[in-house]
């Protein structure tokens, strides 16, 4: 027995349809998250289930039972919903609309009981307004509104609870707040909501049900459905994912451009390390150069957003030191670029020979980009690698403090 | 939702308002009675026709001239008793429509009653002279609603934007019907321009008979207070609390041009009641229906009583229509003012 099972659904606006043959179920007190792009058919989907839209095909059970069959009053004691905001036309207080939540409970001739206000109050405690009981709606902000919107929610002491983008309107702190207390809830209630923010979703959400064009195109666990294909399959475009550092859970980075260029620019060889040439070798692939980098180690940050930029790479084994194999493919990639960038990576003995090789190329124009950092490149060789440093200056190796610099120079070149 | 004793005690002070306004208008007039008068009458005709006539000692006690009682109990008392059951009717009826279409502007004749049943009456003016006008009245009142109502009816369900356009739209076509009537009514023009600008003139208990249903009436709609206030969140959100929205939408509109309907084809269309009576009773107990409707609907009878009264005492029985627009619209523009300062 399942608190939702939608089994093949259709439903149309009109005669436009809007959702098509999909499929879905939530457990018991699991959080389920609908995302897909605009027009992909999440609060459609929700509103199916709330019963606001009539479905075309397909059945909705709620724990085995008809959603057809449900009474106004017994939907309304089964499932919440946390809109995005609402509009009240009248001047109510923030208890008279969370009383509200108490209506499929009373009967017509009956008025609220000691029962009811008690779940009142318990709704609005654990939503974190007891303290705006009082106060006109409109009169409170728009996160304590969502707030209030949720202890409305809990107040009708559904199983299910969906949110329709319930926290798109607020800032980063409200939106952790609120879904902060939803989780809190679950156990006794399903959640089921739509989100846009997928970081959000990732890592909120057990499962997650990624819609396309009316259809469920991926179901599972956010590791499974948020990869870097299905959101480029979905999204149109190219979208990183990552496992976030402290939480463990997924998390996605765009790549802030819509669609490859053609590279009208020569090719730049980028020496970097230890994160230090990231946001360089998106600025050059952002400019149009083909780039190469490396000798880089398969751990290292720089090579991550290498290989996530299609950018070739001379790589390295984890904590090993530049092999000949390596050095070879370092030297092909210099013999074919224009100029040689080296970023203000930390330098020891286990990638020294990345700008020991550049002693060997007399006429090979170099740049030397650090930040003004102080000493210029973290030395860990003991000197080495300063006086090789201080070598290619002498030689004429051009000093860059920003970015932008070191792409006017090398534009000047091409 | 709670409601504040504070806010409550305005029940029994306009109860109080309205009974001692009911006595005090029975007394004035052109021909001034004593209260007492008023009162010894009033209780003399109750126990007369619950006790019959002679049986009792307390009859020589509360006798008063013949005179009087013609005046109190025939001419007065069912004509007081009309205009505060009809002032209720227009009050309920508004506050009703004001909830259901969550537009403060809307009125109980928005969707077409008043010009229904004005052309009803106006039939009934021009082929028969006058014979069965309520009657007429209150069936021109329903046929105009119920075409809005299937105008504007789509898949089940009524937006409630259509059915204010074709509201609009209905009473426009019917006005112009309604003025050809006037263009080639002849001499039955001043009856018919009497009967549009609404009053309680020659009304007898038979009228007082038919605006009792309207009790009724104002009981049934309380029993939906708490529906009218989800609404007033937006239909969606409403069903998600487990209103059936178009089920509600359909008995309100029912109930409320029922209750328009009877106002009309006993006193005419009378304009402003129904419009300003819920916006000043929102003020001072709060937009919670089942407190505003009760609240209204005292407040609704109180105002008309009086507009009734200050016309028949002062002012040659001029149409009672005549006060209430003087009155409402310049305090409905005061109103309109206050609120866009805040």
């Amino acid at each position: 027995m399942k608190p939702v099972e939608i089994i093949d659904i259709d439903v149309s606006y009109g005669a436009k349809k809007v959702i098509e043959a999909v499929s879905l179920s939530a457990g018991q007190g699991e959080i389920l998250g609908i995302i897909g792009p605009n027009g992909s058919g999440k609060t459609t989907l929700l509103r199916a289930m709330s019963r606001i839209v009539a479905r075309d095909e397909g059945e909705i059970y709620l724990n085995d039972r008809n959603l057809n069959l449900f009474s106004f009053r017994e939907l309304a004691q089964q499932i919440a919903v946390v809109p995005q905001d609402i509009s009240i036309g009248f001047d109510y207080t923030v208890r008279d609309i969370v009383m509200m939540g108490r209506h499929p409970y009373i009967g017509r001739l009956a008025s609220e009981t000691a029962r009811d206000r008690e779940t009142c109050d318990r709704a609005m405690h654990l939503a974190n307004i007891a303290h705006l009981a009082g106060s006109s709606v409109h009169e409170i902000s728009g996160g304590e509104r969502q707030r209030v919107l949720i202890a409305r929610a809990l107040a009708q002491e559904p199983k299910i609870l969906l949110l329709d983008e319930a926290t798109s309107n607020l800032d980063i702190s409200h939106q952790i707040e609120i879904l902060n207390i939803i989780r809190g809830l679950t156990g006794s209630i399903t959640v089921i909501s739509v989100f846009h923010d997928l970081n959000l979703a990732a890592y909120y959400c057990d499962r997650l049900i990624m819609l396309k064009d009316r259809r469920v195109f991926a179901v599972g666990e956010p590791r499974d459905v948020l990869t870097r294909e299905t959101l480029n399959a979905v999204y149109g475009i190219d979208i990183l994912v990552r496992t976030h550092p402290l939480t463990g859970k997924p998390y996605i980075l765009p790549v802030y451009e819509c669609a490859a260029k053609d590279r009208p620019y020569e090719n730049v060889h980028v020496v970097c390390g230890g994160g230090t040439g990231s946001d360089l070798l998106y600025a050059l692939h952002e400019e149009g150069f083909r780039v190469s980098t490396g000798v880089l180690n398969v751990f290292d940050t720089d090579y991550a957003t290498a290989t996530a930029l299609d950018i070739p790479c001379v790589i390295e084994a984890p904590f090993a030191a530049i092999s000949p194999g390596a050095r070879e493919d370092l030297a092909r990639c210099i013999d074919a670029a224009c100029a040689v960038v080296v970023t203000a990576m930390p330098i020891g003995q286990g990638n020294i020979e990345n700008i020991r090789i550049l002693e060997g190329y007399r006429d090979k124009p170099v740049i030397l980009l650090n930040s003004g950092g102080n000493p210029p490149f973290p030395d860990y060789t003991g000197g080495e690698a300063e006086a090789i440093i201080q070598k290619l200056l002498g030689r004429g190796a051009i000093p860059a403090k920003r970015i932008e610099e070191v792409l006017q120079i090398l534009k000047k070149w091409a | 939702m709670s409601l504040p004793r504070k806010t409550l005690m305005v029940i029994p002070i306009l109860i109080c308002a309205l009974l001692a306004s009911m006595v005090l208008a029975v007394a004035v007039g052109p021909t001034t009675i004593p209260l007492d008068t008023v009162l010894k009458t009033v209780l003399y005709k109750v126990i007369h026709a619950i006790a019959g006539p002679a049986t009792i000692p307390l009859d020589t006690l509360l006798f008063t001239s013949a005179n009087s009682q013609t005046i109190v109990w025939d001419v007065r008392l069912p004509r007081v008793i009309a205009a505060v059951l009809v002032g209720c009717a227009l009050a309920v009826a508004g506050t009703t429509m004001q909830g259901l279409f969550r537009n403060p502007m809307a009125d109980p004749y928005i969707i077409g009653t008043s010009s229904g049943g004005a052309l009803g009456a106006t039939l009934a003016i021009v082929l028969f002279s006058g014979t069965g006008r309520p009657v007429f009245a209150f069936v021109g009142a329903m046929a105009a609603t119920f075409t809005v109502y299937f105008i504007a009816r789509k898949g089940g369900k009524i937006p409630v934007e259509t059915l204010l356009l074709s509201g609009v739209a209905l009473a426009t076509l019917l006005s112009a019907f309604l003025s050809f009537l006037m263009y080639t009514a002849g001499k039955s023009l001043h009856q018919i321009m009497f009967w549009l600008m609404g009053g309680f003139w020659n009304i007898s208990w038979n009228d007082v008979i038919i605006v009792l249903p309207i009790l009724a009436g104002c009981l049934v709609i309380y029993l939906f207070a708490r529906d009218v206030n989800i609404l007033s969140l937006g239909e969606e959100d409403a069903t998600h609390l487990g209103v059936n929205v178009e089920q509600l939408k359909r008995i309100l509109l029912a109930l409320s041009s029922f209750l328009a309907g009877i106002a009309v084809s006993v006193a005419g269309s009378i304009g402003f009641i129904g419009l300003i009576t819920p916006h000043v009773m929102r003020l001072i107990v709060g937009p919670d229906h089942r407190l505003l409707f009760p609240a209204t609907a005292l407040a609704g009878g109180t105002l008309l009583l009086w507009s009734d009264t200050l016309t028949r005492t002062f002012a040659n029985d001029m149409p009672v229509g005549i006060i209430t627009a003087c009155f409402g619209a310049p305090f409905f523009i005061y109103l309109l003012r206050s609120r866009m300062k805040t």
